[in-house]
């Protein structure tokens, strides 16, 4: 098994140089530093999001029971929330928070506004180790 | 019919220890390690728990407000009947799942199944007995009691005191277990075709807009539909919430003196309404009683401690207006905190009704005829039913045999359950008088 | 309102920690003080961040008092300060009053500016205290804590040594605060600290937010609440008892049990009656 990986990884990379095209996987210090800028870019507008009434209907900011996003805990999703009767994902207990202390509408899991608030908060715990399930 | 009991409590030897498989939707019972089950004892807190010699009058036992053919409620009585006609202050809950709950009444003022059965007996409006001792006298001098708990304790004469009866009644409740409702095999069961669309609306109503969910627990694998605390909804408490500063005072004050809450609370309907205030002295308990499953709800009509509220619409409307039954009354101010208005529109209280039908166990499932069809729903299946017929209005999506049990007909219980998880049966209340 | 008014026995008065209002608005300072009218017991006020920087407290002081003041009850000397003072220049960049209020109202704005008692009011304080006996028993009631906790959330008073260099005198002094909406108690030589619950929201302690450090007093014995979900976590009030001339919390606590929190003589310190020895903890959370 072992063995045969080795072949066909060799093959390519002996056939890819052949038709003159870089690596998939290569990228430069200068796509880094624009895509981490484009992460940042995101994760302040989930910032701007986290700290506004617009996601409400009450003028409740996300940020009042959650300042820097702390106790968001993001690190320890998907775990059981007794909310919403299930182990869930952090962008259900999102819209929790949306639909009962801020009285809005949910958002879609894929909706910008979701990524750019999952991308702050994360960002706000970067650093520490996953903890799956943990209260 | 003592011959089919039997074979019913056979079956549930057969069927292996008793509780180790809870039905769907339900974890294990709790069972505690100085009260172990068995069948001998089960057997003896059935008996008890249908005796109503062990009453002032004779005329009332536990079943009297936990009738099996009622989901063992005494539906559809407002508050519950005791000796000599006379009535407590609360609606009598399901014995039906009590053992997965952490503390029992309305108040949680008992820890235990083993303690709780001790009080009826002796409350002025229940048992109506001055204290315990006429009904130690008739289990010590019964032969068939004395043969009993020989049996399952090793006991005679002054031996046997009420904790014996109270393990023994218990241990009874213990095998009175029902889920696996249309709702358990959705949701647990992977059967899609188990709840209707409008039972599905209604669902994604509890867990979102209606928040139901938040004291009426569900989770990934097993749902008590509680969390077993205690919550002011303003039921009762708001009629009488100008009152609340001298009666709690007055309250407090009666029970340094050595009032008995139990009967305090079941014989005044003003000191009632303190829920579980007049348990922990608690001033952040004010009027809060416990959370009740909502298993088998459909069943076990009327509503909430007080059973003011007649149908499962008037309690989501009661929810819906955030705290109180009629858009006129005022909520009280010890209100908990996460009642508020749900904005819920009719259809959705429609919804959330049908889904709240769907949490009956086969074994209630045709118990009384209480579903009224809603409107516009073209899926929605008319599931009025007679307890004569159990098949006719059965949803084709149950899982329950397609032959009656032996013995079913007889009995006049539309489910039997012998093959399920209440063994023992549904006796018919008048079995024990044979 | 209607819970502290059943209360057994009665209170001799309230104190109200402040934030009255979350904009410092008038209609916010008068539907704050519509909600506590039903209290049927004085009420002392302290001045909170969201009701100073809008107007600089005008309104505050015109429907509730000064912003500072002591007075005596019972033989205890109580002292209320303005706690949530800042720089005067930082007071005046703003191009109007109302984005200055929010900026402060944002616990976590980086652009805030930490609170402090300043020169004036502690010279105020020095000459108030110079009149008391320093065997009286000393109350003092801040918004912001009295120490240096955690300075992104202005869970800080910048000028905290110099304050407590003013209480450090006197044999016994509680030093009572809100703002943080959570359970904290400390003992700073003589001075016992001791927060407040909220009347709005819970917060998290300072140690769940990973990037910067905080200085939760060691002593505190955090709430069962790593990971909460309930609205009115953190909410609520407390039941002071004063009789030793030393505070003792009880605070009565939303879906968790209540706990008391006392100066203990023996150790010289406020302990938790119940949980304060590292084995009384409930590690993991019991609630989710």
């Amino acid at each position: 098994m072992r063995t045969k990986n080795m072949i066909v990884a060799v093959l390519c990379a002996t056939l890819v140089p052949v038709v003159g095209q870089t690596l998939a996987d290569e990228f430069s210090q200068a796509d880094l530093e624009r895509w981490s800028q484009q992460y940042m870019e995101v994760a302040n507008q989930g910032r701007q999001l986290w700290v506004s009434a617009d996601l409400g209907t009450n003028g409740v900011a996300c940020a009042q029971c959650h300042p820097n996003a702390a106790n968001t805990h993001p690190e320890t999703y998907p775990k059981f929330q007794k909310q919403l009767g299930k182990v869930a994902n952090l962008w259900e207990m999102v819209n929790w928070c949306i639909r009962n202390p801020l009285e809005g509408q949910p958002l879609a899991a894929d909706d910008p506004r979701m990524t750019a608030i999952l991308s702050y908060v994360t960002y706000e715990r970067r650093g520490v180790a996953l903890d799956p399930g943990k209260h | 019919m003592k011959f089919r009991l039997s074979i019913g409590a056979m079956a549930l030897l057969v069927a292996g220890v008793p509780l180790a498989n809870p039905p769907l939707g339900l974890p294990p019972v709790p069972v505690p390690a100085d009260n172990p089950q068995t069948p001998e004892k089960i057997a003896l807190g059935e008996r008890i728990f249908h005796d109503k010699r062990l009453s002032a009058t004779g005329e009332v036992g536990c079943v009297s407000c936990h009738d099996p053919a009622m989901a063992f409620t005494d539906s559809p009585k407002r508050v519950s009947v005791g000796v000599n006609g006379l009535t407590g202050t609360r609606n009598a809950p399901t014995v039906v799942n009590a053992a997965y709950m952490k503390s029992q009444f309305w108040d949680g003022r008992e820890p235990s199944l083993e303690t709780q059965s001790h009080q009826p007996f002796v409350n002025p409006v229940e048992g109506g007995l001055e204290n315990h001792a006429p009904l130690l006298a008739v289990v010590r001098s019964d032969p068939d009691y004395a043969a009993a708990f020989q049996r399952v304790y090793g006991k005679a004469g002054e031996q046997i005191t009420m904790t014996e009866i109270g393990q023994a009644i218990a241990s009874f409740e213990r095998t009175l277990i029902a889920g696996n409702s249309p709702f358990d095999r959705y949701h647990y069961g992977g059967d899609p075709r188990a709840l209707n669309d409008q039972e599905r609306r209604g669902f994604d109503l509890y867990l979102n807009k209606a928040r139901c969910v938040s004291c009426h627990v569900i989770e990934q694998d097993q749902a008590l539909f509680t969390d077993n605390a205690f919550h002011n909804v303003g039921v009762g408490i708001n009629q009488i919430q100008d009152e609340i500063p001298p009666l709690a005072s007055a309250f407090l004050e009666a029970k340094r003196r050595g009032a008995d809450v139990d009967k305090t609370v079941l014989t005044d309907p003003k000191a009632s309404e303190l829920g579980r205030f007049a348990v922990t002295d608690d001033i952040s308990t004010v009027g809060a009683f416990k959370t009740p499953t909502l298993r088998n709800v459909a069943r076990t009509a009327p509503y909430m401690h007080d059973g003011s509220l007649d149908t499962l619409r008037e309690v989501v409307i009661h929810y819906n207006l955030g705290g109180k039954s009629q858009e006129s009354d005022r909520v009280n101010p010890y209100l908990s905190g996460g009642i508020r208005p749900l904005d819920l529109s009719e259809p959705e209280i429609d919804d959330l009704v049908a889904f709240l039908e769907a949490l009956t166990s086969p074994e209630f499932a045709a118990t009384t005829a209480t579903t009224t069809s809603p409107t516009g729903d073209e899926d929605h299946e008319p599931s009025t039913v007679t307890a004569q017929l159990p098949e006719a209005g059965e949803r084709d999506r149950s899982d329950r045999p397609a032959a009656a049990e032996p013995g079913a007909v007889e009995l006049r219980q539309p489910e039997s359950g012998l093959h399920f998880r209440l063994p023992l049966g549904f006796p018919h209340p008048t079995h024990q008088g044979d | 309102m209607a819970e502290t008014n059943l209360l057994s026995p009665k209170p001799d008065f309230v104190l109200y920690g402040g934030d009255i209002a979350q904009l410092g608005l008038k209609e916010e300072i008068d539907h704050g003080l519509e909600l506590l009218s039903p209290l049927r017991y004085k009420t002392y006020h302290a001045l909170g961040e969201h009701d100073y920087y809008l107007d600089l407290g005008e309104y505050w002081e015109r429907r509730i008092g000064p912003q500072y003041y002591s007075f005596d009850h019972k033989g205890v000397h109580f002292v209320v300060l303005n706690s949530i003072l800042t720089h005067d220049d930082w007071i005046n960049k703003w191009p109007t009053p109302m984005d200055r209020m929010m900026t402060m109202a944002g616990l976590d704005n980086p652009e805030g500016s930490p609170f402090m008692v300043g020169d004036k009011q502690r010279e105020w304080l020095r000459r108030d205290l110079a009149k008391v006996a320093k065997t009286t028993p000393l109350v003092v009631l801040s918004h912001s804590p009295l120490q240096k906790i955690f300075r992104n959330w202005n869970f800080w008073t910048e000028d905290a040594e110099q304050v407590q260099a003013l209480l450090a005198p006197f044999e016994r002094v509680s030093v009572l605060y809100g703002h943080v909406h959570q359970i904290q108690y400390n003992q700073i030589g003589n001075i016992s600290f001791n927060s407040a619950m909220a009347t709005a929201w819970p917060w998290p302690y300072p140690e769940t937010y990973a990037q910067a450090p905080s200085h939760l007093p060691v002593l505190t014995v955090p709430m069962n609440r790593a990971d909460p979900f309930q609205e009115r976590d953190a909410t609520g009030w407390q039941f002071v008892d004063i009789h030793s001339g030393r505070v003792a919390l009880n605070y009565s606590l939303n879906d968790n049990g209540n706990r008391v929190v006392a100066y203990n003589a023996a150790t010289g310190q406020p302990e938790d009656q119940g949980f304060q020895p590292a084995d009384a903890r409930i590690p993991p959370q019991t609630h989710y």
